[in-house]
């Protein structure tokens, strides 16, 4: 095991994770136009629907990763519909969004407490088994192959929705000026209760992803939401495929600075990559304004 | 009694952080969510000068604001460069980066171990040993913070600074330097939080990184939404309300660590709840 391949190896796999949240966010992001903080909590519930079903009620873990996903996206959507929707009816501005959502994650994040513990689990490792393999000199488990090749699936399949549907013309439409998308007669309510569902049912697989790969904690879509907001800040809020750039940029530095100086700095080190992009660059890597 | 008293003295550490955040957020219109990093450097300040040093208390509280207002300084100046959800965004990050540090510079900290045995305070041979007349002393503390709080807003520089907060560009037409005004309101801010830091220090007599992290600074913040932003006597309130409602949820007889729980929950829907209904708080002047 040499050290660099597995550097490199590492900051692939955590930078597919992030740039799968980040990818979520900026959908949302670009609609919506607020930063959604509560998005982190349904990457738990995602992780938690799988641990319910095929952990304590035995169903197959596939059953638990559909059904995971799906419930996810259906929370995203309902929240959106019952808190997010009102407050843009109302005209509030960001700041209140942010407030709300923030409201949001600390309330959902301590109900999954509730039911599961504040105790660590693991998630069941039927499905993509327990394979070890040794690629370019670096050890990867079966799992983080899942993780990359999956981030792949979904960025090709969400670039050919954006850019090839008259849906995704429709959210372009909305992320570019929603009063002229609703003047030229979008359904812009629906479209954003949409977006909502597709972004949360993607922040529940990655939070279903992370749960195969190190396991699960009520508290892990905080870690989680954070590398994606800060991924898509520095690739550039809004542009959906900035996102995935900043998610590997944010990968690579971690996994090389963890190297250097020592694992506890993990966070620390993507905050200080957040805030120097934000004083020198604060429109992202491919943001042009 | 000496529960009451406990929750008195609890209520008084919280009331004079609301204050001091009320004058960033409220007054000043910044959303900060890193108050919590400035308690946390000053409790740490108290308690490393406190058992490494032996330094009385009420001079540990001298240096805490001094090395607390250094720090807010720093983070102030690199903020200023934001506005609305960056600077929001930002502020966060710097209450993780300061987390990391309480956590991880142990040859100074002693990381998750904490550092215990922090002495009570004494002043001319008087010890504050007991609740009670800890409460006392944090009283006093609280009446001289309310008051150089309500001297600042009420000063021309107060005026300046809910100018700013309502239209910065037009105090910039008149020729106000408004990032000056903005910095000092931090730099102010994260002072009086370090008062509170070194209260709550020689209160508990033992501090880890655990108190100091990106919730408190969600927690505080909720207290001066609930109270109602600009106005001191909604952070009082505030932090009357949201120190005594977990308490009525320990009565009600949840086990403890549903309890702690069940706060977040409350927390988390009492912001989503003012949000939608009430953005302004109970008695708030300013709308976010």
């Amino acid at each position: 095991m040499d050290i660099l391949p597995q550097l490199i190896a590492n900051s692939l796999i955590a930078g597919s994770i992030y740039a799968m949240v980040a990818l979520g966010f900026n959908l949302i992001f670009s609609t919506a136009k607020f930063f959604d903080i509560g998005y982190g909590a349904l990457a738990a519930v995602g992780a938690y629907t799988v641990f319910y079903l095929a952990k304590v009620h035995n169903f197959p873990t596939l059953v638990g990763v559909i059904a995971g996903v799906v419930v996810a996206g259906i929370l995203g959507f309902v929240i959106e519909k019952f808190v997010y929707k009102k407050l843009r009816g109302r005209k509030a501005s960001n700041t209140v969004m942010l407030i709300a959502s923030l409201g949001v994650f600390t309330a959902l994040q301590a109900v999954i407490a509730i039911f599961f513990t504040s105790q660590f689990q693991t998630l069941p490792s039927d499905l993509f088994g327990r394979g070890v393999f040794h690629i370019g000199g670096g050890v990867v488990t079966s799992v983080q192959i899942a993780i990359f090749v999956l981030a792949l699936i979904i960025m090709s399949v969400l670039a050919w929705f954006l850019y090839k549907t008259m849906f995704g013309k429709a959210i372009r439409a909305i992320s570019d000026d929603e009063e002229v998308a609703r003047i030229v007669g979008i359904d812009t309510e629906k479209v954003i209760g949409r977006v909502f569902f597709i972004g949360s049912a993607i922040a529940g697989l990655a939070g279903i992803l992370v749960g195969f790969d190190t396991g699960i904690t009520p508290t892990m879509g905080f870690s989680l939401l954070l590398k994606g907001v800060i991924a898509a800040i520095v690739g550039g809020v809004g542009n959906v495929f900035g996102g995935v750039m900043g998610a590997l940029l944010l990968g690579t530095v971690e996994n090389f600075g963890i190297w250097y100086i020592s694992g506890e700095w993990k966070d620390a080190i993507a905050f200080t990559l957040l805030i120097i992009f934000l004083i020198f660059r604060p429109q992202g890597i491919f943001n042009r304004k | 009694m000496e529960y009451l008293v406990h929750l008195g003295i609890l209520i008084t550490i919280y009331a004079i952080l609301a204050i001091s955040l009320d004058l960033v957020v409220g007054y000043t219109g910044l959303l900060s969510v890193t108050h919590a990093a400035f308690f946390g450097v000053g409790a740490y300040t108290t308690a490393i000068l406190a058992t490494s040093f032996e330094v009385n208390f009420f001079f540990t509280v001298l240096v805490s604001i001094a090395l607390t207002a250094l720090v807010g300084l720093l983070i102030g100046l690199v903020l200023s460069r934001f506005n609305d959800d960056y600077f929001a965004l930002a502020s966060f990050g710097f209450n993780v980066i300061v987390y990391s540090i309480f956590l991880n510079w142990q040859s100074l900290t002693r990381g998750p171990l904490g550092i215990p045995g922090i002495d009570k305070p004494s002043l001319f041979g008087f010890h504050f040993n007991s609740n009670s007349e800890f409460l006392l002393l944090s009283l006093v503390f609280l009446v001289a913070i309310y008051y150089t709080s309500h001297f600042i807003t009420s000063s021309s520089f107060g005026r300046v600074i809910r100018a700013i907060r309502d239209d910065e560009e037009a105090l910039q037409v008149f020729g106000y330097r408004t990032t000056y005004f903005k910095l000092t309101v931090f730099v102010i801010g994260a002072g009086m939080a370090a008062v509170a830091g070194s209260l709550f220090a020689s209160y508990i007599t033992f501090i880890d990184p655990s108190s100091f992290t990106l919730f408190e600074s969600v927690f505080i913040l909720s207290i001066i939404i609930l109270g109602g932003l600009s106005n001191h006597r909604g952070a009082l309130l505030g932090a009357v309300i949201l120190i005594l409602l977990p308490e009525i949820l320990r009565f009600v007889g949840f086990p403890t660590d549903i309890a702690a729980q069940m706060r977040q929950v409350v927390y988390g829907l009492l912001l989503v709840v003012l949000m939608l209904y009430r953005p302004q708080g109970l008695l708030g002047r300013y709308r976010l």
